[in-house]
């Protein structure tokens, strides 16, 4: 056997990752070397080895060069899903960081650490998103966990994003030792933490009789709670309002995308890969779960006046949403997973426009409530009509990127016969139409005597157009969109074996 | 016979020897509290001074730095120990793990971690 080949090509495979890392910790001695807080070089490096980094995910599609799916050492899963999820949170770090050098002048001496932390935070994500492994998944939660506490309580001086930090770590630290309680007993009952050899385990009609069948169904309870965490499903989610409202506004922008995109995916991996045998099981459980997330996020974003706690009890809504592709998932040809996948896609876009919307507007005026807001049209009529379809892409309405994700969801539901479900995601979406459009009414129709126009600071106005595309073209232009995702056939592959080199 | 009863018999059955236990206790053991009894238990010493004391954080930053460091060590004795058998490639792999503690090491050290004053 010739390792050094082994080793070439391995690092070739997971060449983001290790980029990402190298990036993390050159950040981190560049920003000791200069003296300057708010040197160009530390954002530019970031940026850098983020462009690097994405640039290296797109080899796997390069033909002759194809990385055919595969696992390194069982831990770290390298096949569709791994591909999507290094694009998807790789953007939106590019992204969260042009908001992140407008955002942090002034507000903190910490620069150099912060972007040092955002690369971590997004290998982090992608390290849990390919994780095969339960130990693996377990380590690269908590990688994800603690970055995410540390980011929410950048800002030293501010109490409420103390309070914000202080309520994340006691939630997270409780919910992953809950889940950990349950990846326990998966390997109590099957031996391994391996996800593929667990699944092998149920799949073998004998754990029937033996009973061990059942604690399977336990397990996916108690993991539920830390997934749940991550992606704040509803009995889990108190902690979400508070964390975004303190948090740093990048911070709280990346924590609704990327934490999200992570906690999803370890579920599909998770529930469809090792739990495959209790589907019915876990698919009970997690459709009362959705019912519960959109009826409570929904609910109780009607009553909010700020617009950060509005932006986070609808993400709460919106990962409902987006768990009913879960639910309605159908093993055989994967729609409901497509349909997840999508959703998050046209989810990034959405909610990283409003979230920069909302930074721009706190930069220019100081204020996060949303009777702010009002006379906005006037005021920045290019900001205002783009948040306008930021909330119709949040509704699902065409000519929108939203629209594609519900419809894709809502049709694995119909297609696997939840009518139920379906119908109380409809009366949802039509109970969120109030409050999003009730900050158009009040942008558009609620006068403001002084006009003072809204200026956008470069970055910004840079991406929210990116973001605007993103949402129009998703919708108008799906196919490289839906490409990235893949064939939905072998999007999960059962991954045994390691990589063939 | 539903195999569920057995376990309900059991829930109760040590349910109900536990609540004896310690009604027993109660009603047939001498009670005779004093404020000795109350005191925190200290390896039988004399308590002194209070616990809630305010303690410099320097000593937490320390404590901190000191395990990640110390846990280094204590990966460092178990890869010695099968040093042959992982070859360069388990060379190369603590060559990584120790770049970036190093780069950790040189992070606390310019940032002051380590001066006391």
């Amino acid at each position: 056997m010739n390792t050094n080949v082994d080793w070439l090509q391995r690092s070739l495979a997971i060449g983001p990752e290790l980029l990402l890392m190298l990036g993390g910790l050159v950040v981190l001695l560049v920003d000791m070397w200069l003296a300057d807080d708010d040197h160009p070089l530390l954002p530019g490096l970031t940026g850098l080895f983020m462009v690097g980094a994405l640039i290296w995910s797109f080899v796997p599609f390069i033909p002759g060069m194809g990385i055919t799916p595969g696992t390194i050492y069982g831990m770290f899963a390298l096949d569709n899903l791994t591909i999507f999820f290094r694009v998807f949170v790789l953007t939106s770090s590019l992204l969260v960081l042009a908001l992140t050098t407008v955002y942090i002048k002034g507000r903190t001496e910490q620069t150099g650490e912060f972007y040092s932390l955002l690369l971590f935070i997004t290998l982090s994500v992608i390290l849990a998103s390919a994780a095969n492994n339960l130990i693996m998944i377990y380590l690269a939660f908590e990688f994800l966990s603690l970055t995410s506490y540390i980011m929410v309580g950048w800002l030293r001086d501010d109490v409420r994003s103390n309070e914000a930090a202080m309520k994340y770590l006691l939630y997270g630290a409780i919910s992953s030792a809950v889940m950990l309680y349950g990846m326990s007993l998966l390997y109590g009952a099957t031996g391994s933490t391996n996800i593929a050899e667990i699944a092998a385990v149920f799949a073998n009609p004998r754990t029937e009789i033996v009973g061990i069948f059942n604690l399977g169904i336990t397990a996916a309870v108690l993991m539920m709670v830390g997934f749940g965490f991550k992606v704040a499903l509803v009995p889990f989610h108190q902690w979400s309002p508070d964390a975004y409202e303190g948090a740093p506004t990048p911070v709280t922008t990346f924590l609704s995308v990327g934490p999200k995109a992570a906690g999803f995916a370890i579920m599909i991996r998770v529930l469809t890969g090792a739990l495959g045998a209790q589907t019915e099981s876990w698919q009970a459980m997690l459709s009362a779960v959705a019912i519960l997330t959109m009826v409570v996020g929904n609910l109780t974003a009607l009553a909010q006046t700020d617009m950060k706690r509005l932006l986070a009890y609808s993400s709460i809504a919106q990962a409902g949403y987006i768990l009913m592709g879960l639910v309605a998932n159908n093993p055989a040809d994967n729609f409901g997973i497509r349909a997840v996948l999508v959703y998050l896609l046209a989810y990034l876009f959405t909610n990283i426009g409003l979230f920069v919307s909302v930074i721009g507007f706190e930069q220019a005026t100081g204020s996060t409530t949303i009777d702010d807001y009002r006379g906005l049209i006037r005021r920045s009529p290019f900001h205002a009509m783009a948040m306008v379809i930021f909330f119709l892409s949040l509704l699902g309405i065409p000519p929108t990127a939203g629209f594609l994700g519900k419809f894709l969801v809502f049709g694995a539901v119909i297609n696997a016969e939840l009518y139920f479900l379906a119908v109380v995601g409809m009366l949802t979406s039509v109970i969120s139409a109030y409050y999003y459009l009730n900050v158009v009414r009040v942008m558009f129709f609620q006068g403001d005597e002084e006009d003072r126009p809204l200026r956008f600071a470069f970055p910004l106005q840079a991406v929210l157009v990116i973001t605007l595309v993103g949402t129009l073209l998703m919708n108008l232009y799906p196919t490289p969109f839906l490409n990235l995702i893949g064939e939905p056939t072998n999007l999960v592959t059962q991954l045994f074996g390691q990589l063939p080199f | 016979m539903n195999p569920y009863i057995a376990i309900g018999l059991l829930l109760l059955l040590s349910t109900g020897l536990a609540l004896i236990i310690v009604l027993l206790g109660a009603v047939l053991g001498p009670n005779n509290p004093n404020e000795r009894k109350l005191e925190p238990y200290e390896s039988g010493m004399v308590p002194v001074g209070e616990a809630m004391q305010r303690l410099p954080i320097r000593f937490y930053l320390i404590a901190t730095l000191f395990i990640v460091f110390d846990i280094e060590v204590i990966f460092l004795f178990p890869w010695a120990l099968i040093f042959r058998k992982l070859g360069i490639f388990g060379l190369v792999e603590m060559a990584v793990f120790l770049l970036i503690l190093l780069v950790g090491y040189i992070y606390i050290w310019q940032k002051g971690a380590l001066e006391w004053d």
